[in-house]
């Protein structure tokens, strides 16, 4: 199989289990939900009865950075509450990839919102556990990132000029992100492997370092090719949200449901890329 | 008798200052107390200085001095020990002062004379003049004179001193080749007759003060340097066989003097020519405005001279197109700028130096990727060069009252601004990559954004507090740049724009070349307005109050026909003898009747000045409208209304006038809200948390 192919199987493998993108949409969107209530209580207790001329003397953002500044006494509890709910995402996003990871591995062309569930369940202590061993990965990403990024600092700072500077911070960037997608792809791979091989984290690690060894290039473009579509179609969705006009409720309504579906094809291209990697480990695991 | 001595030290201060200065206008001279002659060479190789300096102080008080007090202000980066270093590290900012060896930046006097040769060195000390005291600052030396200088009497003092240009300096440094060169030689502090020298320290947060001068100055850098200093260049000679090119620069009648020099310097010279700039209508339009002849406005031709970076060089338009626009307006509104020269420096990058004032030079800051409908460089332009009027022409204490300088000029930047160029979007920038054309921003007025941000530090200073004496950075920033600008702006749209304009035109002009304080700011005010606003710079500079009015509460509800209850139905006399049970409303009958309730707050301290109402607009549904004013005195005031029709809006203080309002959002009601708004918000903010979610699964 050539790269292609696994793209096409991967894309084919999420778009005919586009549900779990659905519910993991749903999730999210009743979570965001209750992040926002109270600053969306806040905006509208102080700006609900605002009367709004032609010329407003104020830019309405400035009327919200206004009662921001207004409410500061507020901002305690409300980063306390935001610091919880963070906590709690970072255990549901490890319950919803084990739900992921599971269906999409799943032969089963059907899914379901309880299998999706009861996946996750299945697989959550596991993926926590992989998550925890990527800890020490995550320390010889960033000595590795200091490593590399050492030779653009040392470029940057003896510039005389600003483009050696920005063109610096752009690699950098740049750098990051592809060191980033090659150790996400580990951790992708292992929970692939504890899902896959049914192994535990700690062998999944060491079957997925043995993999990688030899797969390791063939995977991370195919990674990459995704990460690339995305940022493009990202940036697509950003310049045409820019057209639209937010001021008349149609305007308002189109980029509500472009917003919405932004979100979803952000999730589906989190599946496409699991099926991807899917599709490769099944046609190269024995390789 | 003491007449007659004055004299004679100012023929002979005047003598001296027409050896020094050849081309300078007699009679001008003798206003100015001090005379600097130096000479300096700047080593690139070491980053250092070696400098000759004659300095003629002359007393024009009635007090005999025996000292004099000179700012060494490079030593405030000579060591961690310095008050500037101190206040940085207690701002958690030491990062920016530090230095590798080599690397720290002082001044040393290696000699100091008088003019009949006394050696002055032995009874110099350096001195820690502010609170809390500071004794290893040496950024203020005070030398003890063999004999005090009596009034009319002058001094001349021979300095010889090195220096070296701090790597990472605050307004001056250098990087690799680029130098921008600020408060680098020894300068008197200003004497002020019964009160001494006013000579502060080298302060985080603060900038200067000192006394009006001539200047004559001789650079030598290497020839390939180009270079661009206060005043005007008057001669340049080479030295082709040491490499070494010699710029002599002169000025009269400035407080300051700086320079700057790198070989990656454009320099281009244009000229703002006073007759093509400013058409007959706006000739006409501002005479009317400040009731003088169109005569009295007239603007003088301006030789406007830019260094700019090579890699800027597709800026230069822009650059021109700002700086036309601040001689043009501030000349017209305030008077017309009187030096011949102005130079607009695009500071060597990483030199520190960005948006800084001099007088008749400052610097800007650019960006290589720009965005047209950011107005950046624009602001700073228009701001460093309005410096030259506040802070350059009227000289007010910079260290004591900074709102002087930085507040009136940040209210003028946003006029010529809004004029000039209207809403400017806001920036967002990652990485140094423009993303305006991907996200939109909204386009905000200069003053709609400095008095949001400033309203944090409403009740952390007043504005009228000493620089180094603020909270923090932050409050002494916000205070004496936005928050005193959006008090100037709240009292133009309280006299109106014609008062207002001769308020700042006649203040100006008095204080011309002069030292004002904040007195004479609010006395000018309440001569031209002819009313007494004392209570306004009480309420809003000299204290740290909240102003805040709010409509609290609107509620309107329709008013019963019948109301249920015992009634007297009869006269006085009877009413124990009869009564009924229910009772009609008398007036309407069936007509719909609604009675309106208006709860209008003072949330904050601050309040309105004797005369001063709040109005109150109200506005039915049926488009009538009702007009009500509260005197705000008290902490809370209520209006009520029966009208046949339901209450459709309500603003309180619908023109607009106080902007010093720390929340506007209070300040209105409607039925309807700000429509759709709202849901905007929330739909975004839903969407974001949503991608950081997604994020977050993403990589979990």
């Amino acid at each position: 199989m050539i790269l292609v192919d696994f793209l096409k199987s991967g894309f084919n493998r999420a778009v005919s289990k586009f549900r779990l993108s659905l519910y993991l949409w749903l999730i999210m969107f009743i979570i965001s939900l209750i992040i926002i209530v109270p600053v969306s209580y806040e905006v509208r207790a102080n700006l609900g009865h605002l009367a709004w001329t032609e010329k407003p003397l104020m830019p309405f953002e400035l009327n919200l950075i206004e009662i921001f500044l207004a409410n500061q006494n507020l901002l305690a509890s409300y980063s306390v509450f935001i610091i919880i709910m963070l906590l709690f995402s970072v255990l549901l996003s490890v319950f919803l990839s084990g739900g992921l990871f599971g269906q999409m591995l799943s032969p089963e062309a059907r899914v379901s919102f309880r299998d999706f569930l009861v996946d996750g369940c299945r697989h959550f202590w596991q993926f926590l556990l992989s998550l925890i061993i990527f800890i020490p990965f995550l320390l010889i990403f960033f000595l590795v990132f200091r490593l590399l990024s050492a030779p653009l600092k040392l470029w940057s700072a003896r510039a005389v000029t600003e483009w050696p500077v920005i063109l610096a911070s752009w690699l950098t960037v740049l750098l990051l992100a592809l060191l980033w997608t090659a150790f996400r792809l580990v951790l992708d791979l292992v929970r692939i492997f504890v899902v896959g091989e049914s192994k535990r984290a700690m062998a999944a690690y060491l079957s997925t370092l043995r993999f990688l060894h030899r797969h390791f290039f063939r995977l991370w473009s195919l990674y990459l090719l995704i990460g690339l579509a995305v940022i493009l179609i990202s940036a697509g969705w950003l310049l045409l949200v820019k057209l639209l006009s937010p001021a008349s409720p149609a305007g308002l309504l189109i980029i509500i449901i472009l917003s919405q579906a932004y979100i979803l094809f952000r999730l589906l291209a989190r599946q496409i890329l699991i099926g991807v990697e899917a599709s490769y480990f099944s046609a190269r695991k024995e390789i | 008798m003491k007449k007659r001595n004055k004299s004679k030290m100012l023929a002979a201060c005047l003598f001296i200052s027409m050896l020094l200065f050849p081309g300078i206008i007699p009679g001008l001279a003798q206003e100015r107390p001090v005379i600097y002659k130096l000479a300096v060479e700047l080593l690139p190789e070491t980053a250092s200085l070696q400098a000759k300096e004659t300095i003629v102080w002359t007393n024009l008080s009635h007090d005999y001095v025996p000292d004099i007090h000179l700012h060494l202000y490079w030593n405030a980066f000579k060591n961690e020990l310095s008050t500037l270093a101190k206040e940085a590290s207690r701002e958690k900012l030491f990062k920016r002062f530090k230095a590798e060896k080599g690397e720290w930046g002082w001044i040393k006097i290696t000699s100091l004379t008088t003019s009949d040769g006394q050696d002055l060195l032995p009874a110099a000390v350096f001195i820690s003049p502010d609170e809390p005291p500071n004794p290893d600052d040496q950024t203020v030396l005070r030398v003890v004179l063999p004999q005090p200088v009596a009034p009319g009497q002058s001094l001349t003092l021979n300095i010889d001193f090195q220096a070296k240009v701090p790597k990472n300096g605050l307004r001056t440094g250098y990087f690799q080749d680029g130098f921008f060169i600020s408060q680098w030689f020894p300068k008197p502090g200003v004497y002020e007759e019964g009160r001494g020298w006013n000579c502060h320290e080298y302060h985080l947060n603060s900038e200067f003060y000192a006394d009006f001068a001539d200047f004559k100055v001789k650079i030598t850098v290497p020839k390939d340097f180009v270079v661009g200093a206060c005043g005007q260049e008057v001669e340049k000679t080479e030295d082709l066989a040491a490499g070494r090119a010699t710029y002599t620069y002169a000025q009269e009648n400035i407080h300051d003097f700086a320079w700057t020099a790198s070989p990656r310097f454009i320099k281009i010279e244009r000229w703002f020519k006073g007759e093509e700039e400013v058409t007959p209508e706006e000739y006409q339009q501002i005479a009317g405005l400040l009731g003088l002849s169109i005569q009295d406005l007239k603007l003088p031709d301006v030789r406007m001279i830019l260094l700019i970076e090579k890699q800027h060089k597709n800026q230069v338009e822009r650059h021109f197109r700002a700086l036309r626009a601040a001689i043009k307006y501030y000349g017209l509104w305030y008077s017309p700028y009187p030096y011949q020269t102005i130079t607009m420096v695009d500071p060597p990058f990483r030199t520190g130096s960005g948006g800084m004032e001099y007088p008749t030079l400052f610097t800007a800051g650019t960006s290589v990727i720009l965005e047209k409908d950011v107005l950046s460089p624009e602001g700073v332009i228009i701001h460093e060069f309005g410096h030259n009027y506040w802070y350059g022409l009227v000289a007010s204490n910079e260290f004591e009252e900074a709102w002087l300088d930085e507040g009136i000029n940040t209210y003028s930047t946003s006029k010529v601004s809004a004029v000039a160029y209207g809403a400017g979007r806001l920036p967002l920038k990652i990485n140094g990559l423009p993303l305006g054309w991907l996200i939109k921003m909204p386009a905000v007025y200069d003053w709609q954004l400095g008095r949001t941000i400033s309203v944090p530090v409403t009740k952390l200073d007043p504005i009228v507090t000493p620089s180094w004496k603020f909270y923090n950075s932050g409050s002494y920033s916000l205070n004496v740049y936005y928050r005193a600008a959006t008090s100037l702006y709240t009292l133009e749209r309280l006299l109106g724009e014609k008062i207002w304009a001769r308020v700042m035109r006649t203040y100006h002009q008095r204080y011309r070349f002069r030292h004002p304080r904040t007195e004479d700011f609010i006395q000018v005010v309440n001569e031209v307005s002819g009313q007494n606003l004392n209570w306004f710079f009480q309420e809003f500079f000299y204290q740290a109050k909240d102003f805040d009015y709010a409509i609290s509460y609107v509620e309107t509800k329709l008013k019963p026909h019948e109301y249920q209850g015992v009634f007297d139905d009869l006269p006085a006399s009877t009413q124990s003898q009869s009564k009924v049970e229910s009772r009609k409303n008398p007036v309407r009958g069936k007509e719909k009747i609604y009675e309106t309730v208006i709860n209008l707050r003072r949330y904050g301290e601050a309040k309105l000045g004797p005369g001063f109402t709040l109005k109150l607009k109200i506005e039915f549904e049926d488009g009538s409208t009702e007009w009500r004013e509260w005197d705000g005195q008290s902490r809370w005031h209520r209006f009520c209304f029966e009208k046949p029709v339901k209450i459709k809006q309500v603003w309180l203080d619908p023109e607009g006038l106080w902007l010093v309002d720390t929340n506007l959002s209070n300040n209105s009601y409607s039925r309807l809200g700000p429509g759709i708004r709202i849901l905007s918000v929330t739909a975004n903010l839903l969407w974001l948390v949503q991608n950081v979610l997604v994020t977050c699964f993403s990589w979990l």
